[in-house]
């Protein structure tokens, strides 16, 4: 009854009819949108009824001869979805107008889309009077698109969700969540490669319902939220944070990776009351670590004492304005998180400027510990 | 004229033609490999990590020749003797278990065998255990700083040694340097010593380093870091035990102001204002008596420049590319004996050997000299910071102050 024409616009109508509603429930009958849209509804309505009455231009209306005797009505056209399809695609390009850019996006590519499938799908339904060839011509042309995007759009979504289920739960409970799937992904392919004689129907199944399993908790975990993940401010000396003060500070868990633990230019352990360090090629402990200048250096503070302690290094004092008519300075200090015994912290340092050469004086480099007078240890910057 | 009948006859005519070519392209690659004057040549190792690696591909090179030749002369056996001749398709079998077992298994082996020496040799350079002295390398465009880092290690340095261009150490010590980059990826490598290393901005990767000899030993980097990748060389020097003390202690100095009155004096005047805000001199002080002290920081990308406080202890500056000597100081030097090389390398640039063009041609302007991205124009992207030394626009006098001023950095 319907032709294909006037499918597409009645899809058009129908979902710019609910986007009128839906924008005027939403948006309080905003007058503008609402006329527009109404306005969209209307003209989708009456190019529905212009190409119902001229049967796509076909044949004439009034020409029931023509009606039987056409081409068209001994080949009847296959079901489509593509006009519905288009319809969308049509009727979202004003709603993105309306409401904003990546909506016009996905409306024009849904029409791009709509339009290439319903094209190929109109040619060939009339390439012979063989359906069974004409449907074998149409997949031959689009399946190598259609193929590939549907597979990258399924794992991309795919991906996606399990992200943001990983994202959702414990970090403890990510692991096993993603060793069990793992594991059943290889159970029920190894039933699979074991059982050739499993119904395809069933392996189809059972993939559907994972994937959509996957899917809905994915979306669910997008909507609940990432898990909290506790921040750490980093101290630092201009606001006051790099004192003995420890209290509210418990990050002892400093950096795992290779790159860290495998770069050290130094590692500081505070001991007894005292600080030491060890370097990779030096012999014992040096009376004073030697830093290149305007380099980074990788420094790794062990605290080996009760309590919680945090390293200070001091890199004597900057000017803070090399412009300025009267030069003023300031120190140039940075400093690790605060340590439990027997944790660890990273810090990355890169002075700028040559450390004193006399002993004596003033503003010597070192690394030093808030609250425990005897760690003092010497920095040499050539 | 004769005009080839067939396509065999073309052939041959064509073999022919490109035999004597190609014989003299084999002859003159097989002649370049007895060239003796090739100091970044890795088959002529100088020292144990070196050696290691020598003999570590020797092996796989031979087995590797041994397959070259067999694989070559079974091909080349069955292209002549079984050509196309209009004889009929021999028999065609498929699958032969022996053969494939075999040709499975042998590889295998050879691979193994090839393995457990590359693993021992890879733990073997490795190794950090045994260091008997530290020093630091640090790559920037394009050049390369070597500082010796406070240690009971390399006889004992109780203060840091800032150098450039030529690592100076003992021979026969296990040293180790630990090797990083300020601005982009470099490679540091003396072949004749041991490997490559790449020298990665924020890290700091180990490199073991020991000479057999006394001597002189050069280098490249290895990795394409920009516009004067070509002009980033690097010497390595090894002095006795001896002489390394007396250079250690030479390095560490007390500054000798010039005399007044001097053109030296003037040239440290000179140089407080054009090159001092980069260039470090150690024990240099300003008008008021305080320490200069250079901010490269402030105006180089890579945050550095050159040491110059004994420049006239090295032979060459801007990455080891230009010779602060004549050429026939140069190939005394290179060319010196082992139980020689210390007490000659410790004379330092000597007024005899001296030879002030390239620095005169460097001052005037160093971009010129050796391509830098020093341009105001086309600074943008480094926030105005130079890569390289800028063209600092000096007059002649002024060149000719600081010459005077740098002559007396020994």
């Amino acid at each position: 009854m319907f032709t294909t024409g006037s499918k597409l616009f009645l899809g058009g109508t129908v979902l710019s009819l609910a986007a009128t509603l839906v924008y005027g429930a939403t948006e309080g009958g905003g007058p503008l949108g609402t006329i527009g849209l109404i306005s969209v509804t209307l003209v989708f309505a009456f190019l529905t009824g212009i190409n119902f009455w001229v049967r796509d231009s076909n044949v004439s209306s009034m020409d029931t001869a023509g009606i039987e005797s056409s081409p068209a009505a001994h080949l009847a056209p296959g079901r489509s979805m593509w006009p519905m399809v288009a319809g969308a695609g049509a009727a979202l390009l004003p709603v993105g107008l309306i409401v904003g850019f990546a909506i016009t996006w996905l409306a024009v590519i849904v029409l791009m889309i709509a339009m290439v499938e319903w094209m190929v799908q109109a040619w060939s339904e009339g390439a012979s009077s063989d359906p069974v060839y004409n449907l074998g011509i149409r997949r031959r042309i689009l399946h190598p698109m259609e193929l590939p995007v549907l597979g990258a759009v399924g794992l991309g979504l795919i991906i996606f969700s399990f992200s943001r289920i990983m994202l959702h739960v414990p970090a403890a409970a990510g692991a096993i969540i993603f060793g069990g799937i793992a594991t059943g992904v290889v159970l029920f392919g190894s039933l699979i490669a074991t059982k050739r004689t499993v119904a395809r129907s069933l392996v189809v199944a059972l993939c559907t319902v994972g994937a959509v399993g996957v899917v809905g908790a994915g979306v669910a975990s997008a909507v609940a939220g990432g898990r909290h993940v506790a921040k750490h401010e980093i101290p630092s000396y201009a606001e006051g944070t790099c004192g003995a003060d420890t209290s509210g500070e418990a990050d002892d868990k400093s950096s795992r990776a290779i790159a860290a633990k495998s770069n050290l230019a130094a590692t500081i352990i505070l001991q007894n009351g005292k600080l030491r360090a060890e370097v990779i090629g030096v012999a014992g402990n040096p009376d004073a670590v030697t830093l290149p200048r305007s380099t980074d250096s990788f420094i790794r503070f062990k605290n080996l004492d009760n309590g919680k302690f945090r390293l200070v290094v001091n890199l004597g004092k900057e000017v803070v304005d090399p412009k300025a008519a009267t030069l003023t300075y300031r120190e140039v200090k940075e400093c690790t998180q605060a340590v439990e015994e027997g944790g660890d912290q990273f810090i990355i340092i890169k002075p700028a400027a040559p450390s004193p050469r006399d002993p004596s004086a003033p503003d010597q480099y070192s690394f030093t510990v808030p609250g425990v007078d005897s760690a003092v240890l010497g920095i040499v910057v050539p | 004229m004769t005009v080839p009948s067939n396509g065999g006859s073309r052939f041959v005519s064509r073999a022919r033609r490109l035999a004597l070519p190609g014989a003299a392209i084999a002859a003159l690659t097989f002649l370049s490999s007895c060239a003796k004057d090739a100091p970044q040549d890795t088959f002529q190792p100088k020292g144990d990590n070196a050696r290691n690696i020598d003999k570590l591909q020797r092996t796989p090179f031979y087995i590797a020749g041994a397959v070259f030749v067999v694989v070559f002369a079974v091909v080349m056996f069955c292209v002549f003797k079984f050509r196309d001749r209009g004889q009929k398709i021999p028999k065609q079998t498929h699958g032969k278990p022996a053969l494939e077992i075999a040709l499975t298994i042998v590889p295998a082996l050879i691979l193994v065998g090839i393995g457990i020496p590359t693993v021992k040799t890879l733990f073997m350079l490795a190794k950090t255990s045994d260091t008997q002295c530290v020093i630091n390398v640090t790559g920037q465009q394009w050049w390369w700083e070597y500082d010796y880092p406070v240690q009971e290690g390399c006889g004992g340095i109780t203060e840091p040694i800032v150098t450039s261009g030529e690592i100076v150490f003992p021979a026969k010590m296990n040293v180790l340097l630990k090797i990083t980059s300020r601005d982009v990826i470099h490679s540091f490598w003396i072949p004749a010593l041991n490997g490559k290393r790449d020298a990665v901005p924020g890290r700091v990767q180990t490199l073991r380093m020991e000479a057999d000899h006394p001597g002189i030993y050069a280098g490249q980097c290895t990795e394409f870091c920009g516009l004067s990748h070509a002009y980033m060389r690097m010497d390595a020097v090894a002095l006795d035990a001896a002489g390394f003390e007396t250079w250690k202690t030479n390095q560490l100095a007390a500054y000798e102001s010039p005399a007044d009155g001097t053109a030296a004096k003037t040239g440290e005047s000179t140089f407080l204002t054009q090159c001092s805000r980069c260039h470090q001199v150690n024990g240099l002080v300003n008008a008021n008596g305080d320490p200069v002290i250079s901010r490269p920081d402030q105006y180089v990308y890579s945050g550095a420049a050159p040491n110059l406080t004994n420049l006239m202890t090295r032979y060459d500056f801007a990455g080891a590319s230009f010779d602060l000597i004549t050429d026939d100081c140069r190939d005394k030097l290179w060319s010196a004996q082992p139980a020689d090389f210390s007490a000659l390398y410790l004379q330092g640039v000597t007024p005899e050997c001296f030879d002030p063009v390239n620095l005169r041609e460097w001052l005037r302007n160093a971009p010129g000299k050796k391509p830098m991205y020093a341009d105001p124009a086309k600074l943008g992207p480094t926030d105005g910071k130079t890569r390289g030394m800028p063209n600092l626009n000096l007059t002649e006098d002024q060149i000719d102050q600081i010459i005077s001023y740098l002559t007396e950095r020994k």
